[in-house]
């Protein structure tokens, strides 16, 4: 009986799911799918990790607006760090999900979210093309 | 090292360390996307098909592990870069060429984050259900890689190596 499923299985798999994978490719896909909306939402709201002052070395947990006479603060970090932790979070609990739920999840996802963020994080950057329309 | 060698002298090296880096991923991620677009089909014969014809999965490993090192050099040097290059670049109005480098840091991440599955997919090369996944992501990251390293050479030649 089991013979004849697993036979099955492979011969009619389902060409853009991920089936039957191992842990780590449930928590590899999950991470993968989900970091890009992650970053994009992270940066959005702006909920970097810490704060990073370059000018004086300086790390602060969560953000902290540039102070004056201390040089400028740095978000990416932060926002990074944010972003792996929470892609993480997310690629653990698809660890313990049942397969049937992940087999629904397609794998194109993978290459597709990115491109997709793509726009986003062009109109974020919207400051430095607006001076730059300026000029 | 303040002692050995000038602080210019020091980014200087970290900046060619990151160069370095970003030519081998360049030169496996640009290999690898070639062979899984348009994989050959029979013994490879000129320049070309033998570009083509490189075992892909072999790759797989090397890319990940030199997009990480590549990024966090390029974490370090970004640490110098908003002081000391993005600060002159504004006072100088070179607005796209900052936008473009924090477009740049972007994309490092955007591509970080996509490196568990394409890791994965490619140690299962073997099952068909990844090939499109697979090919998908490689191109991805290949177009990725391509754009970092143009944007930063041209970062370089704007305010780089020495300055």
């Amino acid at each position: 009986m089991s013979t004849t499923a697993t036979a099955t299985s492979r011969t009619a798999p389902p060409q853009s799911s991920l089936a039957a994978p191992s842990a780590f490719g449930k928590f590899a896909t999950a991470f993968s799918i989900s970091g890009p909306v992650v970053y994009c939402v992270v940066q959005y709201f702006n909920y970097p990790l810490f704060t990073f002052h370059p000018a004086t070395d300086r790390i602060v947990w969560g953000y902290e607006a540039a102070r004056s006479g201390e040089g400028p603060n740095m978000l990416w970090y932060g926002w990074s760090a944010t972003t792996i932790l929470i892609a993480a979070a997310l690629g653990v609990i698809a660890m313990m999900l049942p397969g049937r739920i992940i087999r629904k999840i397609p794998l194109s996802l993978v290459w597709i979210l990115p491109i997709l963020a793509i726009p986003y994080v062009i109109y974020s950057l919207n400051q430095w093309w607006t001076l730059a329309a300026r000029q | 090292m303040s002692g050995l060698i000038s602080t210019n002298t020091f980014w200087t090296l970290w900046l060619f360390v990151h160069l370095i880096l970003a030519v081998g991923l360049l030169g496996a991620l640009t290999h690898q996307a070639v062979a899984v677009a348009l994989p050959i089909r029979k013994p490879a014969g000129g320049i070309v098909s033998r570009f083509r014809a490189v075992s892909a999965p072999g790759y797989a490993t090397a890319v990940c592990v030199l997009w990480v090192l590549t990024y966090i050099v390029g974490s370090y040097i970004y640490t110098k870069y908003r002081i000391a290059i993005r600060i002159p670049l504004e006072a100088q109005h070179f607005y796209k060429t900052g936008g473009f480098f924090d477009f740049k840091e972007h994309v490092a991440t955007l591509g970080l984050v996509l490196l568990p599955a394409y890791w994965y997919f490619w140690k299962n090369a073997q099952n068909p259900q990844y090939d499109n996944a697979r090919k998908g992501v490689t191109l991805v990251l290949a177009v990725m890689c391509w754009f970092l390293f143009i944007v930063g050479h041209v970062l370089n030649n704007t305010r780089g190596f020495a300055s």
